[in-house]
């Protein structure tokens, strides 16, 4: 039943195609004019980090290691000789190049090579470089003594820093750093006769949350017009829901549904879902199009489908308390208030035109109180790379404004709503 | 089958309908006479249940529909006054759609909606968006959904305002075989009083509100027994003519148009001498002076002092 009458407002929305470009043509116009206008100035792409770091060794990890073993194999238990002798984590500088510089995100932007030290010079010379690391002779061997005999004189990695690229050079040295704790904390296992291989684990999440910082990516000015402009226009939606069912009730048609014994409740029920279910196709069409059209792409398109469901859901909510109260009223100004208005005043709190909430917290809480507001604040989220605890907030609020609007229009739905 | 008793509308100000009291007995066609605002459309609101009256009680089959509709309206079948269809779909997709929420599905849905378009002759044109038809296509359509169900009892609401003659005497045509073939009991609303003398077996008369008459045609036009009425025609009626009808205390009740008056005066008056001299006074070139059959609109200008249409 409630699907014949969704399947009904998707058939008049068909055959009115002004309506129909006006609630998805609008946003789309609205991105393209935002995004060519301020394709020149505030352009797209984040400055995309591309760094080069070099690598220079004066001796050969193995035969330091190889000598280590003959100098000290009598000094030390044959354990730990063997574990030396297969241990990863005594391979200083193959760690430094396997799981660190060649850890797939950290090769995503940084162009790791291996140079001959006969190159130095050149590479020295060469600007593209961001940092030269210079392992100096004898380090391996200096490395495993200091931590195997609990000597202090541990050496240490020489790294050049281009003058040039001093937010690359930062974040080659935070790598640097974070590998250095790493072995530092081998260093204390070690000395206190713990088997390092347990640091396996640790490394792999240490250097995971590493990654994730580096994922937070800014959101560009596209992404944002985007979503502000989806967001608002959204709400467009659940005005020509509301009309729909009010021109329902003027032309009488609504008498003919009450005679049918069609409780008000499905009837409701009806125009909440084609609103929700609407509101969803719209945002996948404006946000489909800002994808191929504007490359605004969704890393993480499970999430991106939850926040437009919620959202859809608030919208539905919108369109059944715009059909009760013109109900209610028998008249029409509410929904032309709204979607003249009111809608307006939503988009400026939500953020839809410019990022109010930066201006004051009282602002930013008050955007995230209106459903566009905090659709908008959950899609900036997900692009921003957040996971679903982030946004769990926005999509509760999303959800239960919904239905709070829904249980509202029902409760002051007219029980006869009929016309003479 | 159905009883009004004391029905009573009252909105701010105006009382809509007072008092009404009506019944209709099955396979009968009821005629609801009267003029725009007489009340008609808020007493068949009432009787639907579509809008609770402000006091008075509907029966059906001898219970009350205040509380407990869902038996009537599973057998109504409502015509309203308005064109009640959605213009941006087809004929088709509106019968789909209404017979939808009646529940029919399926091959009987297809089999009531091709009876139904050949019943209205719209076959043709089941694919067109209604936007696209004609006034009387629009009407015929707005009957054809309420016919739909199969109802037992079709209420029409003035089914035949603003349209050309040739769909009006179609749609009469269609009522009067829909209750003869499938004995359908009817109450036909209208302000045109051809309409009602021509369809229905007994005929209520409402005027602002209230009931003036009710009976079969004959019973109301004997209301007229002691009057008789008179229609005067000239080509250049003047108002010196009209200002002394009004004066002459013989003519009871009149009704005034471009080229014809209509009088009414007691049965045993002699009024044929003096309209002639009142003419001749008023230098009307007088075209034909006649003593008609009395209608409905005359017992309605009886009772009223108004005529039906304005
Ligand atoms: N919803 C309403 N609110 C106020 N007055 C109304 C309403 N509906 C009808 N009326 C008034 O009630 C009277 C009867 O109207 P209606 O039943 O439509 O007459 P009819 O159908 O005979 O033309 C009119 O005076 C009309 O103005
Ligand atoms: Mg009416």
């Amino acid at each position: 039943m409630i699907w014949q009458f969704i399947k009904k407002q998707g058939l008049l929305l068909w055959r009115n195609p002004m309506q129909l470009l006006l609630v998805v043509g609008l946003p789309i116009v609205l991105i393209t004019i935002l995004g060519t206008a301020l394709g020149g100035t505030m352009n797209g792409e984040p400055p995309k980090i591309n760094l080069k770091v070099a690598l220079i060794e004066h001796e050969d990890e193995e035969k330091q290691i190889n000598r280590f073993i003959e100098d000290f194999s009598d000094e030390l238990p044959p354990e730990m000789i063997e574990s030396i002798q297969k241990g990863e984590e005594f391979r200083f500088i193959q760690t430094l190049k396997d799981t660190v510089f060649g850890h797939e995100d950290i090769k995503a932007f940084i162009d790791f090579q291996e140079m001959d030290l006969k190159d130095k010079d050149q590479i020295l010379n060469d600007s593209t470089y961001t940092s030269v690391i210079e392992v100096p002779e004898h380090f391996t061997y200096e490395m495993l003594e200091g931590i195997l005999t609990n000597q202090n004189n541990q050496p240490a990695l020489l790294v050049l820093n281009n003058e040039g690229s001093q937010v690359g050079a930062k974040i080659v040295n935070d790598i640097l750093v974070q590998y250095q704790d790493k072995i530092g904390l081998t260093n204390f296992l070690a000395a206190n006769h713990l088997d390092p291989s347990i640091l396996q684990s640790t490394e792999e999440m240490r250097f995971s949350e590493t990654v994730s910082i580096n994922q937070s990516q800014p959101v560009t000015s596209k992404e944002y017009y985007t979503v502000g402009m989806a967001v608002m226009n959204v709400l467009f939606v659940a005005s020509t829901i509301g009309t729909f069912a009010f021109i329902e009730r003027k032309i009488f048609v609504f008498n003919r549904i009450i005679l049918a014994n069609v409780t008000r409740w499905i009837y409701f029920s009806a125009v909440c879902l084609s609103g929700t279910l609407f509101s969803f196709f719209h945002l996948l069409i404006v946000f489909g199009f800002a994808w191929v059209f504007f490359d605004v792409s969704w890393a993480n398109i499970p999430l991106f489908i939850l926040v437009s469901s919620a959202f859809a859901i608030s919208v539905g909510g919108i369109a059944a308390l715009l059909t009760a109260i013109s109900y209610r009223f028998k008249s029409e100004v509410v929904t032309s208030f709204f979607s003249s208005i009111l809608v307006t005043i939503m988009a400026v709190l939500g953020g839809s035109f410019f990022p109010l909430g930066d201006s004051s917290v009282l602002l930013q809480t008050l955007g995230n109180f209106t459903p566009n507001g905090a659709g908008m604040s959950a899609y900036l989220a997900v692009l921003r790379g957040d996971e679903l605890e982030a946004i769990s907030g926005h999509l509760i609020f999303l959800v239960c404004f919904g239905f709070a609007a829904i249980a509202a229009a029902a409760v002051s739905f007219p029980k006869r709503g009929a016309n003479i | 089958m159905l009883e009004l008793i004391n029905l009573s509308k009252k909105f701010k100000q105006v009382h809509a309908v007072e008092n009404l009291n009506m019944f209709i007995e099955k396979g009968e066609i009821i005629g609801l006479l009267g003029p725009n605002g007489a009340g008609k459309s808020t007493a068949i609101t009432m009787l639907s249940s579509l809008v609770e009256p402000s006091s008075g009680d509907v029966k059906f089959n001898g219970k009350s529909i205040l509380k407990n509709p869902a038996q009537l309206r599973n057998i109504v079948g409502m015509v309203p006054q308005d064109i009640a269809l959605y213009s941006d779909l087809t004929a088709e997709e509106n019968l789909q759609f209404f017979g939808r929420i009646y529940k029919i599905k399926g091959v009987e849905l297809k089999r009531k909606i091709d009876e139904v378009l050949k019943l209205i002759g719209l076959t043709d044109r089941r694919k067109d968006v209604v936007k696209k038809y004609s006034g009387g296509m629009k009407r015929r359509l707005n009957i054809g959904v309420a016919l739909l169900h199969e109802p037992e009892f079709l209420i029409m609401d003035e089914p035949t305002v603003g349209i050309d003659p040739q769909s009006r005497n179609y749609i009469l045509e269609t009522v009067k075989r829909l209750n003869r073939e499938k004995q359908i009991t009817i109450l036909y609303t209208s302000h045109y009083m051809e309409e009602v003398e021509f369809l229905c077996d007994r005929i209520y008369i409402m005027d602002q509100g209230n009931l003036i008459a009710s009976g079969t045609k004959d019973e109301i036009k004997s209301i007229l027994s002691a009057e008789k009425v008179i229609s005067i025609k000239a080509d250049n009626m003047n108002d010196a003519f009209i200002g002394s009808l009004k004066e002459n205390p013989l003519v009871n009740r009149m009704v005034v148009s471009e080229k014809e008056v209509t009088i009414m005066a007691g049965k045993e008056v002699n009024i044929f001498s003096p309209l002639i001299k009142m003419a001749e006074d008023s230098q009307l070139d007088l075209h034909s002076l006649d003593i008609k059959t009395p209608t409905l609109e005359d017992v309605f200008l009886h009772l009223t002092g108004r005529a039906l249409r304005d």
